[in-house]
């Protein structure tokens, strides 16, 4: 009897009788589950294939007036001759850049202190807590800080006020913006970023640990040289996978930022919204598309590379 | 452990080490805490909206509530992001685990280019206005079809419950289809029960992706705003700051800000602690393995 599911074929008894028709049985035999899979399979060549080939847009005259003449690289020089582009260029790399060394730094050092923690339940209690943020929309942190925020009965400038200082508009003042969006940033995914680190110390072998008291290292010894040595695989694919959300900044500053402060706030990812589909330039707004899925791209694949160099194992 | 404990718990400078971090780890707690209470707290406070600093409200009120229930305006929003997150989650975990099904098939013909085609999408995306156009050609505009199709697959949870199915032994399977099951039959009687974990993180996800979920509600559906879901409204209402319609209404709308938005974390904070054991379990599995 042949199974789907076993890894050792048993080859049939008059199977050769079939040999030029047997790639068509093996085909045959998985009908069941290549049916089960035709959903996904549709999925992503509509999804994900067929706006693939949309990228060509990037190369022609496309408005609200339909696709127009093939024009080569004109949607690129143009953007990079546009204010507006640079602009959303320079903030993505800044606020991008700024937002990984603050979460690299933030989370290693938490998942440090809370792997120190001894008391289970509080442990457990701060992980709860922690956890939490990532599991609220975007809409609602921001909706959330707009009123936290606030000038009128906002909780910080009635803290601030009460101290004497003025009321501050964290999120419309373009030298505040910044830091208020990265704390909020932070304050949602900072906890969650934990989660990972913590299931690579539990799995740092004890007797380690036994070997250094026994040589005489203390705590933070113990750190130092067993801790955070086992802990670098974890951080190269987290970095890794943070490099390939780098220039994915688009829900959270779309909730967070106004026409006040576009200087300071504006990414590429909310500009190619707002000349692609509020302005209609579709083809222009592809071509801003494409120039950030290939920074993005070569960012991942080259920090993969270097980290295959490095430690002999690639992540993706 | 209980070595490391009697060597150093009685060193001076490890209590203070302790004491510090017990500290930090509470502060930590309260700067996550206090946004979400006070705002909790607010949304049964008629007088939130003057300028007082207060902890907690001197009357307690559930008008915000009431008017959030009674009024069309506000409540098929909510509706709307029910039936999406039902709909949407049923979709995507039956595409999802179907294709993950085939995938963990060992000997599945075309297993690599299949596995590679979801892969791809991982770190490469068309980006918004390719995606846009396609909708827009395929006649989903301003339909709740489009929301809950775009994103009805996501490559890593599908690595996730790949990893979860292979886990199971073969000899299990074999023995289904000896007993005659179809590979539906050996999917929903064997790989179902046995999955529990996994599916349950991936399926706490997708709800919450789809609860969450705004943009393309932006996105796709432009015209008929009685389609926006509760996040849509939430955004206009509070960040906007669009109170049409509810001038009339002697309390203050902050408190009805306060409620709207304690509304839409409540589904979030029920579904969270069921399944925490569940998806921290879960990711462990699929991410070291992965």
């Amino acid at each position: 009897m042949e199974t789907y599911f076993s890894e050792v074929h048993i080859p049939m008894g008059n199977r050769s009788a079939y040999a030029p028709g047997r790639a068509w049985n093996r085909l045959w035999k998985y009908r069941m589950f290549y049916l089960l899979m035709l959903p996904g399979f549709v999925y992503l060549v509509l999804f994900h294939y067929l706006p693939m080939l949309g990228l060509r847009f990037s190369f022609y005259d496309y408005d609200l007036r339909g696709v127009g003449d093939f024009i080569g690289f004109e949607h690129f020089r143009d953007a990079l001759s546009s204010e507006g582009f640079t602009r959303a260029f320079k903030n993505t790399l800044i606020l991008s850049s700024a937002n990984i060394v603050i979460q690299m730094t933030l989370t290693i050092s938490i998942s440090l202190l809370l792997n120190e923690l001894k008391n289970r339940l509080f442990k457990r209690a701060v992980q709860t807590v922690i956890y939490l943020p990532h599991f609220l929309s975007w809409v609602v942190v921001g909706a959330l800080f707009t009123l936290f925020l606030s000038r009128q009965g906002g909780l910080v400038n009635a803290v601030i006020s009460g101290l004497g200082g003025e009321p501050k508009y964290f999120l419309g003042n373009p030298t505040l913006w910044r830091g208020t969006y990265l704390f909020i940033l932070s304050w949602r995914e900072v906890g969650w970023g934990t989660v990972v680190f913590l299931a690579a110390l539990s799995g740092v072998d004890p007797q380690l640990y036994e070997a250094a008291i026994m040589d005489g290292a203390n705590r933070w010894k113990q750190m130092v040289h067993i801790t955070l040595p086992q802990l670098v695989p974890v951080i190269v694919i987290v970095l890794i996978m943070n490099l390939a959300k780098i220039f994915n900044l688009f829900e959270s500053v779309f909730v967070l930022y106004n026409p006040l402060v576009y200087k300071v706030s504006d990414v590429i990812q909310t500009y190619v919204y707002r000349s692609g589909i509020t302005q209609f330039r579709f083809g222009y707004a592809t071509a801003v598309g494409l120039f950030r899925s290939v920074i993005a791209f070569a960012l991942v694949v080259s920090a993969n590379k270097i980290s295959s160099r490095l430690r002999g194992e690639s992540v993706l | 452990m209980t070595k490391r404990k009697s060597l150093h718990s009685h060193s001076t400078g490890y209590n203070i080490f302790r004491t510090i971090n017990l500290i930090f780890m509470l502060s930590i707690i309260l700067v996550i805490m206090i946004p979400i209470l006070k705002i909790v707290i607010d949304s049964f406070d008629e007088k939130a909206s003057e300028t007082i600093f207060r902890i907690f409200p001197e009357a307690i009120t559930v008008d915000a509530y009431k008017l959030i229930l009674s009024r069309p305006a506000i409540f098929r929003p909510l509706v709307i992001s029910f039936i999406t997150t039902i709909s949407g989650t049923a979709i995507a975990m039956t595409i999802t685990s179907f294709y993950a099904y085939g995938l963990a098939q060992k000997n599945l013909p075309g297993r690599k280019f299949l596995m590679g085609l979801a892969l791809v999408t991982m770190v490469f995306r068309a980006g918004m206005i390719p995606l846009f156009l396609v909708v827009r050609n395929l006649g989903l505009m301003n339909s709740l079809w489009a929301v809950l199709l775009v994103h009805a697959m996501d490559a890593y949870y599908l690595l996730l419950l790949k990893n979860f199915f292979e886990s199971i032994p073969t000899s299990i399977f074999d023995a289904a289809e000896i007993d005659g099951c179809t590979p539906l039959q050996t999917f929903i009687r064997v790989v179902l029960p046995l999955s529990k974990p996994g599916l349950a993180a991936i399926g706490l996800f997708y709800v919450v992706y789809y609860w969450n979920q705004f943009f393309d509600y932006i996105l796709y559906i432009q015209t008929k705003p009685n389609l926006h879901n509760f996040q849509v409204f939430l955004r206009s209402l509070v960040i906007e700051s669009d109170t049409q319609g509810f001038e009339g209404f002697s309390f203050a709308t902050q408190s009805l800000k306060n409620a709207a938005i304690t509304v839409s974390i409540i589904p979030v904070l029920i579904l969270y602690p069921m399944v925490q054991k569940h998806f921290v379990k879960g990711i462990n599995l699929g991410a070291v393995k992965g």
